[in-house]
């Protein structure tokens, strides 16, 4: 039997079934008479003294580990637990009305979960599992019902769930859960931080798995191509067996190359820089092994409240990221928002085409106090580190003068003000809108620097909405038409001197990576999972054969074609010994 | 008694790790706390403890919520004038 998911957590995994159904609490109403009560009190202070032992042991035993984000988690618990508050509601419930202990903490927790779970806001969603935990960690004792934990897996398994809560995960013992999969979660779920966190293959989402799976079913877990085979054929073992070997072997060699510095094997320096979304610590935490910041997405700010972010509170963002990075630039794109997205803070009309609509700059213009907002914010944390300014979906040059010119009063309204920002600031544009690739050589006499957004510019090169799951087939990254594009704009900025980088998922794949090398271009941006395996090919990499490649691939008619010789170009420089080049 | 409006600052309102050091800080004062969650015209909609994590969590304090703090015991000025500093420095989640 197969499933098929996408995969959330990558790699490959192969063993036993542990199929996991927690403990599930069926509490029925009922109350106690007076004989009953102080025998049932007793009983119940002895559950919730248990429930806080077992708490505080898990909490020892995670502190001990040094997993002190795991113990939080606990000592949430522990702190909901022991609340006046709840205790006291509980209480009430059963010396004043009766209730009998379980179902005061039945109704009492509920009625809590009710308020919590009607919010809709994620932070609370976490909230309500946990005061779910809680509760049932007590009517489990109440009960006395031995329950079956995911720390007594006894051999390596593959764990099958429902669903999985903070407290599963946190007694799990890892080193025995070779893959997770669950009926419900997604990407950004719980399950799915853990898995990573583990480099635990994972697979969640897949409905009505726990039908068909049974405790010791033999299974395969691909987390790479998001597929669950129930009962494999021998010869799928053998294969998977091999598949998960290169696997772990190509990530452990990969991962070694993520603190070298990026330059070829002929000497050239690449710069590789970290696309980030937020301020986040773990975000800036690649700080320490990149080269700066490619794209600072600035939306972060505006998904968050009710409320425009104001200045102040965009300048302390900017200014945290410009001051991580020191030095090393930090470029801010500075609101790409359109009509597909809707943000709490701001009302936006509904559009037939949002993506061809009044999105990023065109939505700046048109709403030039949240523009010059974001811009005073900007330039006054340009004195605290080297942050740049890059403008999204600039179509023309009218576009780009216009927002230089309010850049300029910006700039203006400051020195009135006198606050202090770098005079120097740099300014660029995003090269999204092919139209912009075209005119490179008119555009890069205004501009400081561009970068290359490869989504976009694919989906309004090819004509297609890339979130439409229909259209992938269309959806050519490797399409020569991109490439000779690219290489248009490359030949304006390499004439002009000016820095041109690529930002887009392009430039954190090292096949495509090989040919913007080729075309001269010196800095490519990426999420942090994808610096290692590009400083694993620049490091490996020959300017002059990246040149070879580009051109052969500027000659090349289908994506197939470009992506099938790419991908043997870059397989022979991933271990070059094994292949004898350039030996 | 003492009390003082004040309005949430920080990103993610007073939910996971905000609301602890809430509580926490409100159980280290004797006074008995109360939060009260106001609407725009400044009415109270809910109130509960200031000591309990539940209360806090459950009456849904999110980033823009303006709050009354009142204390009534041998510390209520300081108890509120602490609790509503914390408030407005913004947790570190700004």
């Amino acid at each position: 039997m197969i499933f098929q998911a996408p995969p959330v957590s990558p790699g490959i995994a192969l063993g036993k079934a542990f199929v996991f159904i927690p403990f599930r609490p069926v509490i029925t109403e009922r109350f106690l008479t007076k004989e009953e009560l102080p025998r049932n009190l007793e009983h119940y202070r002895e559950v919730l003294d248990k429930a806080a032992g077992e708490l505080s042991l898990i909490i020892k035993g995670l502190g001990e580990s040094g997993e002190n984000e795991k113990a939080a988690i606990f000592e949430a618990h522990l702190e909901i637990l022991n609340d006046e508050e709840l205790g006291k509601d509980i209480l009430t419930l059963i010396t004043g009305q009766n209730f009998a202990p379980d179902y005061a903490v039945e109704t009492v927790y509920e009625k809590f979960i009710d308020m919590v779970s009607a919010a809709d806001d994620q932070y609370l969603m976490e909230r309500a599992a946990d005061f779910r935990d809680v509760k049932n960690r007590i009517l489990r004792l109440w009960l006395g019902v031995e329950h079956r934990n995911l720390s007594e897996i006894k051999e390596p398994s593959v764990v099958f769930a429902h669903e999985l809560f903070p407290s599963n995960t946190a007694v799990m013992d890892r080193t025995k859960v070779l893959g997770l999969v669950t009926e419900v979660g997604g990407l950004t779920c719980h399950s799915a931080i853990i898995a990573r966190s583990y480099g635990i293959p994972a697979l969640l989402g897949i409905s009505n798995v726990m039908d068909a799976i049974r405790d010791n079913d033999q299974v395969i877990l691909d987390a790479l191509e998001g597929r669950l085979i129930i009962g494999p054929a021998k010869g799928q073992i053998e294969e998977y067996e091999a598949r998960r070997r290169a696997f772990l072997q190509e990530a452990a060699e990969t991962e070694k190359f993520r603190g070298v510095k990026g330059v070829t094997r002929d000497g050239k320096t690449v710069e590789v820089c970290l696309n980030i979304g937020s301020t986040n610590d773990d975000e800036l935490e690649g700080a320490a092994w990149t080269d700066g910041v490619g794209l600072f997405r600035s939306e972060f700010l505006f998904m968050a409240g009710q409320d425009l972010p104001s200045e102040e509170r965009q300048f302390r963002a900017y200014k945290k990221a410009a001051e991580v990075f020191g030095s090393r630039q930090v470029i801010l794109r500075t609101l790409d928002i359109g009509g597909d997205k809707t943000l709490p803070c701001l009302e936006l009309p509904r559009e037939d085409n949002p993506f061809l609509g009044v999105r990023a700059l065109r939505l700046c213009f048109t709403r030039q106090d949240l523009f010059k907002t974001q811009l005073r914010a900007a330039l006054r944390a340009s004195v605290w580190g080297n942050l740049a300014i890059m403008l999204p979906m600039v179509g023309s040059l009218e576009d780009l003068r216009r927002a230089k010119a309010i850049i300029r009063e910006c700039r203006e309204e400051l020195d009135e003000q006198g606050l202090e920002y770098n005079p120097d600031i740099k300014v660029g544009i995003m090269i999204e809108i092919p139209a912009i690739a075209l005119i490179a050589d008119l555009i890069v006499e205004e501009v400081d620097f561009a970068s290359i957004g490869t989504n976009d510019l694919c989906q309004y090169l090819l004509a297609v909405d890339r979130q439409n799951p229909e259209l992938n087939e269309y959806y050519q990254s490797f399409h020569p038409a991109m490439f000779r594009l690219i290489y248009v704009a490359s030949q304006a900025f390499l004439k002009a001197g000016k820095p041109l980088s690529v930002c887009g998922e392009m430039g954190g794949d090292p096949r495509a990576a090989m040919v913007f090398l080729g075309l001269g271009i010196r800095k490519l941006s990426m999420s942090a999972s994808s610096v290692a395996g590009i400083k694993r090919m620049v490091t490996r990499l020959d300017l002059k054969d990246a040149e070879g490649i580009a051109n052969r691939v500027l000659s090349l008619a289908t994506a197939a074609e470009v992506e099938s010789y790419l991908q043997e170009e870059e397989k022979k420089r991933r271990n070059p010994e094994d292949q004898g080049v350039h030996s | 008694m003492y009390a003082k409006k004040t309005t949430i600052i920080n990103r993610t309102g007073l939910h996971a790790r905000t609301a602890n050091e809430f509580v926490k800080a409100a159980k280290s004062f004797s006074s008995e706390i109360t939060v009260k969650k106001l609407d725009e015209r400044g009415e109270t909609v809910k109130s509960g403890s200031a000591k309990s994590v539940v209360h806090v969590v459950t009456m849904i304090l999110n980033k823009g919520t303006p709050v009354e703090l009142t204390a009534q015991g041998p510390d209520e000025r300081e108890a509120v004038e602490n609790l509503v500093s914390l408030i407005e420095e913004g947790f570190n989640d700004l």
